[in-house]
């Protein structure tokens, strides 16, 4: 139906590579709990008290906005209660795997009970919804089984009838198919999934007990819990590229090109990031931040993680739930050091950094990290008429902002006789590259050093709330109370909105999102993007460089299928597979070494580009 | 930190909440789940304060599992007016004299279509091909998604009627769903799918890829909004004018709370005609 249009895109399987992310379905809320519980479960050491609100909260991406154990009965609430209590990881897993298969089997013994009656097809309905729960374990580790039950519930869902309009000739129940359907569904869960024959699992996931008790090695697609967000930001930033505001167009400038396909890349990292598709920009959206990013257990909220904990790098885990807020790159090229902490003086080692040791990826080659940093060093800010070139007010600001100006560049004993302008220097973007304690932090141990942070860049901070290294003050009002009270700055009440009238001012910026209208749709920008990408092969064929080719293809052309999805011309997705087919081919015959038939699949890409760029919206 | 206390605490006090009552004066609206229904209740909230707004009167939405539950809080009056589909809306005219008001517009047109699915590795080229295999459609009272499908292969001349369908294909099944449907043929589950035309949208960017159509249906009305028979006359007319409203730009931000359609249209009823044909032709209508 055409509402589908409108509506969340949805997709039962575990989030797979993809420049795209689907939003998930909403989950059943025992259903939400249970993934919850597998994920967090998963982490090292496990966060029992995320653990405990995943059960006791309403998730935030499962259907209705009730708790798991509002759903579940005493006794289920109780093992769980105490499986938490006694931090009891097997216990948990057991009883919340027990939750799932009870909520299966009761759902399905009500519909059998009311065949013929409009709830008997609610209630299968809700036993799918708590089957989905484990139905990535079976598919990956029982191809066979996952097929017999995906065609059991076809055959409940098609016996259970239509009772609703049953007097307008709509299907009757058919019990006996029902019941054998049933049957099969029943035997299984309770061959894999009854609590009391499973044994301690290194890793939790929902694979088969049997299969797991063969010994065999089944990768389970990694997939992000419920409530999860990654690639769904609602406002998009708009990005300030230096040499595109000068007139320049990417397309001639292929390393500046190329880095931009990489910061776009899961293809550098390794691990779950890689097949998450998380890439440089699923954080950095834009240059700037996405501020919708949100990983149960690893954000504490949107716009931020933990990013040295288990789950990207195992090696890199610092075993401390320590969430940083994600700071803008816009203007990154004059805002270093880098790191929150100021660790790194040098873009370049940070950036090396990011790839290798937070998100487990290759070493890149020197090659790649030229072209990364030759992308971002064009990023700018967002320009603001408010500030001139030595960050002074200019007449366009309210006479609040100007006595906000002078107070920001008044010494205060409490800062130990600096001006917040001392730090925050103006004519330095308002930053000055050094690292302080500021309060914001606590020490690791008594008697300690505490971590001291980067003074953060001003400019365009009216887009980049929350504030403060890990997000933790939501607005400037609040950041302005937070010094006059910790520093005791003794400001007045309308100091202090002088003062955050200021930084409204210094910290605004010129259209800061992207606006989509008409064919300036999603899918125009990311097919523009993807074919600028793609144009670097027009460097990268004539020097036979099949690797960088390889990253590419593997890059862009999964990327262009799947950005086809999210087309507001539907008609024309079988265009975009076609020029993703090309690429493909591209990519084949250049790591075949046939330079022949890489540079005719080009050629055929960009006149089949030419042919249907008028359809790409 | 958690305690038992805590969760036993929380389960007893969601145990014993009562369901609220809706007010006799309230206008009651009941919306389909679509596939997100946790986006709809939270849509809902806003659309119906507008709307109570505009009216002057309380308007209470609620969602129902599905059409025929829908038809069925018209019929006994726990709803005054419902979103529905234009199979269930001509069958509830048949049962009841339920009043088609509003018709919803996508892309400039109060119409889709219903189209047959199958994954491109599976050497299905057309709708003959499909003799002896299996398809799953998404609801028996779904126009895109069974009846305009499977009436294909009839025009086809591969079969005729239901029972023909039964002979026709190696199983037949009802998935529950557009989504069921495509994931249980994207995955193999079965051979086709029979859904709505935008249904693909239901599988990921991975799948969509993979699969191609081979048979599409002719144009469906889109969905509308009905009102029971003894629904005030006032009231009709006032809650037509409102959903019109909708079409002015400075209300355009609210279709997004509505399933987000281009807008509304007062419903022409001969629209449905091809419905109620293909309803009588299917036995869903005498």
């Amino acid at each position: 139906m055409q509402r589908f249009l409108a509506t969340a895109v949805m997709c039962l399987l575990p989030v797979t590579a993809q420049a795209t992310a689907l939003e998930e379905a909403p989950w059943a809320p025992r259903a939400a709990a249970y993934r919850l519980t597998l994920f967090l479960g998963n982490l090292d050491p496990m966060p029992w008290v995320k653990l405990e609100h995943s059960w006791a909260v309403p998730v935030a991406g499962s259907a209705r906005s009730v708790s798991a154990i509002s759903k579940m009965t005493e006794a289920e609430v109780n093992a769980i209660t105490l499986a938490l209590e006694e931090q009891d990881r097997h216990a948990l897993f057991i009883a919340a795997t027990d939750v799932v298969e009870n909520g299966i089997l009761h759902s399905l013994a009500v519909a059998s009970e009311r065949l013929g009656t409009a709830d008997a097809a609610e209630h299968v309905a809700r036993a799918q919804a708590l089957y989905r729960a484990f139905v990535d374990g079976i598919q990956a580790g029982d191809p066979a089984g996952f097929r017999r039950l995906g065609r059991a519930w076809l055959t409940l869902n098609s016996a259970v009838g239509s009772a609703g309009l049953s007097q307008s000739g709509a299907p009757e129940p058919d019990r006996e198919a029902f019941a054998a359907a049933r049957t099969v569904i029943e035997t299984y869960l309770r061959d894999n999934f009854t609590a009391g024959d499973i044994a301690p699992r290194a890793k939790l996931t929902s694979l088969p007990e049997t299969i797991v008790q063969t010994g065999v090695q089944v990768d389970v697609p990694v997939s992000l819990p419920p409530g999860s967000d990654i690639a769904d930001q609602r406002e998009f930033p708009r990005l300030v590229l230096q040499f595109e505001e000068a007139g320049l167009d990417e397309a001639d400038m292929p390393l500046v090109a190329y880095g931009d396909m990489l910061f776009d890349s899961p293809q550098i990292f390794g691990g779950p990031a890689r097949d998450l598709g998380i890439s440089c920009s699923t954080c950095h959206n834009r240059s700037d931040v996405n501020r919708d990013f949100f990983i149960p257990g690893l954000s504490s909220h949107a716009g931020g993680m933990d990013v040295d904990g288990s789950f990207f790098n195992p090696m890199f885990n610092d075993r401390t739930d320590d969430h940083l807020d994600t700071p803008s790159l816009r203007g990154i090229r004059f805002t270093g050091p880098y790191g929150r902490d100021g660790r790194e003086a040098s873009l370049r080692d940070f950036t090396r950094n990011v790839i290798v040791t937070e998100f487990a990826g290759e070493e890149p080659t020197p090659f790649q990290l030229d072209a990364l940093l030759a992308y971002m060093r064009q990023f700018d800010f967002l320009p603001n008429p408010q500030i001139d070139r030595a960050g002074r007010l200019t007449a366009l600001v309210s006479d609040a902002a100007k006595r906000g100006e002078t107070l920001f560049n008044t010494p205060f004993e409490g800062l130990n006789g600096r001006a917040c302008a001392s730090c925050h220097t103006p004519d330095l973007n308002f930053r000055n590259g050094q690292a302080y304690d500021i309060g914001s932090s606590v020490a690791p141990f008594e008697g300690g050093t505490v971590t001291q942070f980067d003074t953060p860049t001003l400019r365009n901070i009216n887009f980049t709330a929350p504030y403060m290294h890990d997000g933790s003050i939501s607005t400037l009002d609040l950041v302005v109370d937070w010094f006059n009270d910790s520093k005791s700055l003794n400001l007045s009440t309308d100091e202090r909105a002088d003062l955050t009238a200021y930084l409204k001012a210094i910290g605004d910026g010129e259209d800061p999102y992207q606006v989509f209208e008409g064919r300036e749709s999603t899918f125009r920008l990311a097919f523009d993007e993807l074919t600028t990408f793609a144009s670097t092969l027009n460097t990268l064929i004539p020097m036979q460089d099949a690797e960088n080719i390889a990253l590419l293809v593997d890059t862009v052309a999964p990327d262009l299928a799947a950005d086809a999805s999210v087309m507001v011309n539907q008609t024309a997705k079988p265009d975009v597979y076609l020029l993703s087919a090309h690429l493909r081919a591209v990519g084949d015959a250049s790591a075949a070494g046939n330079w022949d038939d890489a540079a005719a699949a080009w050629d055929m890409f960009k006149t089949l580009q030419s042919e249907i760029n008028e359809g790409m919206y | 930190m958690f305690s038992r206390r805590t969760l036993l605490a929380s389960f007893t006090a969601l145990a014993f909440s009562a369901a609220g009552a809706y007010a006799k004066e309230t206008l009651k609206i009941a919306f389909i789940p679509q596939e997100n229904p946790e986006k709809l209740l939270g849509d809902i909230d806003v659309i119906t304060k507008w709307m109570g707004e505009q009216l002057g009167v309380p308007v209470q939405g609620f969602v129902t599992f599905d059409h025929a539950a829908a038809v069925e809080a018209l019929r006994n009056g726990d709803a005054d007016v419902s979103f529905m589909g234009a199979l269930p809306f001509v069958l509830a005219e048949a049962q009841m004299g339920a009043e088609a008001l509003v018709s919803e517009v996508y892309r400039g047109y109060p119409s889709y279509a219903g189209r047959v699915f199958v994954r491109k590795d599976s050497g299905i080229e057309t709708l003959a091909d499909l003799k002896g295999r299996d398809i799953a459609f998404a609801d028996p009272v779904s126009e895109s998604g069974y009846l305009y499908p499977l009436d294909l292969f009839v025009e086809d001349g591969l079969f005729t009627g239901t029972q023909g369908a039964v002979d026709f294909f190696g199983n037949s099944f009802f998935a529950g769903g557009y989504q069921q449907a495509m994931q249980a043929m994207a995955n193999g589950l079965v051979d086709a799918a029979g859904a709505s035309q935008y249904a693909d949208m239901l599988l990921s960017p991975e799948q969509q890829t993979e699969i191609k159509v081979i048979g599409e249906s002719v144009q469906i009305p889109s969905h509308a909004i009905i009102a029971r028979p003894d629904l005030a006359a006032n009231m009709k007319a006032k809650f037509t004018d409102m959903m019109l409203t909708l079409n002015a730009p400075e209300n355009r931000h609210l279709l997004a709370y509505l399933y987000g359609p281009d807008g509304y249209v007062v419903a022409d009823t001969a629209a449905y005609d091809g419905v109620r044909e293909m309803a009588l032709k299917y036995g869903l209508l005498e």
